[in-house]
């Protein structure tokens, strides 16, 4: 091979590993923006009501979410319309909803 | 809403007071052939899905029959309908709901010593449940239901429609029959001086710590009844004989017999006479009675007193054909239940059951029975009750937003198959 050849592998090769490292695929940030509204962003925060080993959070007031395992519709229905004592979550956007909605259906139940 | 196939075109054979067996070819050529039929017509309505029949029981209510209960979440544990036919509901099987979640057991660590603030009255003071014990001692059997017992028909009916009513899908195993013993609080409110003047309302708040960062009002149980109602009301400290378990409400709960299950507060730490409703949002906008695509506010009824209501909880699967017992309980509410019909043709042809059992006051549910004979052949059982007001269960309730109060005759219909 010559050395140019060999340039060009390295550089194509360098270039996949980017793409897959970067690949939207790849991204954690969807669950992580997902996290960080239920720790930080909602109002209540969620963590202060909903326990969810995943994000460190026992809840006083609501159901266990590690035991109710909802799946990412219940969880986007209860957040933007409330249920029971729960409130409607006005002040997230539907995009912010969804990030919660893709967390909380993805964690529940996982960590031990 | 009936599958109109599964009527039966026989009409039974009533129970007279005679009543016995006839047909006995037709129950002997049944076990002869030995066919084993599938299942059908046990409480199938949204609820009982396959996940909340694996969920384990949560550790505060650990002890419960695992096999009585549907566990919808940690907060909300329905009795399965072939175990709500007891006159008497033991502890084991009884159903909870919990609007925030059950406080730790450092609230039954020294029950005496809870303590209950009373204000509203002549002379406020804070009692012990010591002190209460030694005030009075009333017990009083009642009907304890939670005020969305039934909702999973009201849901059930909106299906393929564009409208929902949101809430926990009981059918109807959110209710009981049990025995609180406790004090009156008349007997307490007239030891401290007896009402203030204007006071209208009996309002319990219960003592569960509100976490920082949430607004008081959103969370807490506070709920406020009419005064009339100290007639009846008792602070309760034992439930079918036993210290009440914290997940029923120990070491104290308000019972207010003949009303919807919120308004018993749960370990009750203030009971303030007040001449207006509080403004928690758990009494001031939620637990009403209104329209579908309304919201509940002050204007619109709480749901208070129970109506008129009776279910089949036996048979409740395919079986032989022959003598049956058709069995249910059924209840008035605030008044007692007066009469019970069964059919067993969905609602065509209606004949008068027996009450059974004790009769344990109005604010009890009865059981009651109906031995006939049927033939081979699929039946839908139906009960409907009448109260001592003259007050018949509807054939289908009025639907309301938050999905409360459901006593309709149709809709828990039994379907099975006798062969």
């Amino acid at each position: 091979m010559t050395s140019r050849v060999r340039l060009l592998a390295v550089v194509f090769v360098a270039a996949l590993a980017a793409l897959l490292l970067w690949a939207p695929w790849n991204n954690p940030d969807p669950l992580n923006q997902g996290k960080q509204i239920y720790l930080t962003v909602s109002e209540p925060r969620c963590a202060i009501c909903h326990t969810l080993r995943d994000a460190g959070a026992i809840g006083e007031v609501g159901p266990d979410l590690d035991a109710l395992k909802p799946d990412q519709a219940r969880v986007k229905t209860a957040v933007t319309n409330g249920i029971g004592v729960m409130p409607a979550f006005e002040a997230l956007t539907p995009a912010q909803i969804d990030a919660v909605s893709l967390y909380v259906s993805t964690v529940a139940g996982k960590k031990k | 809403m009936i599958d109109e196939k599964w009527l039966s075109d026989k009409a039974p054979v009533c129970s007279n007071r005679r009543g016995f067996l006839q047909g006995v070819a037709a129950v002997t050529a049944g076990g002869a052939l030995g066919v084993s039929i599938p299942l059908q017509g046990a409480d199938i309505v949204a609820g009982a899905s396959a996940q909340e029949a694996a969920t384990p029981l949560p550790e505060y209510v650990k002890w419960k029959n695992p096999d009585a209960m549907i566990v919808h979440s940690d907060q909300t544990l329905e009795t399965r309908r072939a175990y709500t036919g007891s006159v008497i509901t033991p502890e084991e099987q009884l159903y909870v709901r919990n609007n925030i979640k059950a406080p730790d057991d450092s609230f039954i660590a020294d029950r005496d010593g809870w303590k209950l603030e009373i204000t509203g009255v002549k002379s406020p003071t804070v009692l012990s449940v010591a002190e209460l014990k030694t005030m009075g001692l009333t017990t009083v059997a009642m009907v304890l239901q939670c005020s969305g017992n039934g909702r999973a028909y009201f849901q059930e009916k909106l299906k393929g429609t564009d409208k929902a009513i949101k809430g926990t899908s009981w059918a109807l195993g959110a209710a009981g029959c049990v025995a609180w013993t406790g004090v009156p609080l008349k007997t307490v409110i007239e030891a401290v001086g007896g009402a203030s003047p204007g006071a209208k309302f009996i309002t319990g708040t219960g003592g569960e710590k509100i976490p920082a960062g949430l607004n008081p009002k959103d969370i807490i149980v506070e709920r406020s009844v009419p005064i009339s109602n100290l007639d009846t009301v008792l602070l309760a400290w034992e439930l079918n004989g036993k210290p009440i378990s914290l997940a029923h409400g120990g070491p104290l709960r308000m019972i207010v017999p003949g009303y919807a299950g919120v308004n018993n507060v749960k370990y009750v730490a203030k009971l303030s006479l007040t001449d207006t409703e509080t403004d928690a949002k758990i009494q001031k906008t939620r637990y009403r009675v209104h329209d579908m695509g309304t919201e509940g506010s002050a204007d619109v009824p709480s749901v208070w007193a129970m109506d008129v209501k009776s279910w089949v909880t036996s048979p409740l699967s395919d079986g032989k054909a022959g003598r049956v017992t058709v069995a249910g309980v059924a209840f008035g509410g605030m008044n007692a239940v007066q009469e019970v019909e069964i059919s067993t043709d969905g609602g065509k042809n209606w004949h008068k059951a027996d009450f059974v059992g004790p009769d344990l006051g109005r604010f009890a549910w009865r059981q009651f029975a109906l031995s006939t004979e049927l033939e081979p052949g699929s039946y839908t059982l139906v009960s409907r009750a009448t109260d001592a007001t003259g007050k018949t269960q509807p054939e289908e309730p009025e639907l309301n937003a938050g999905g409360y109060s459901h006593n309709g005759w149709l809709a828990p219909g039994v379907k099975i198959s006798l062969a």
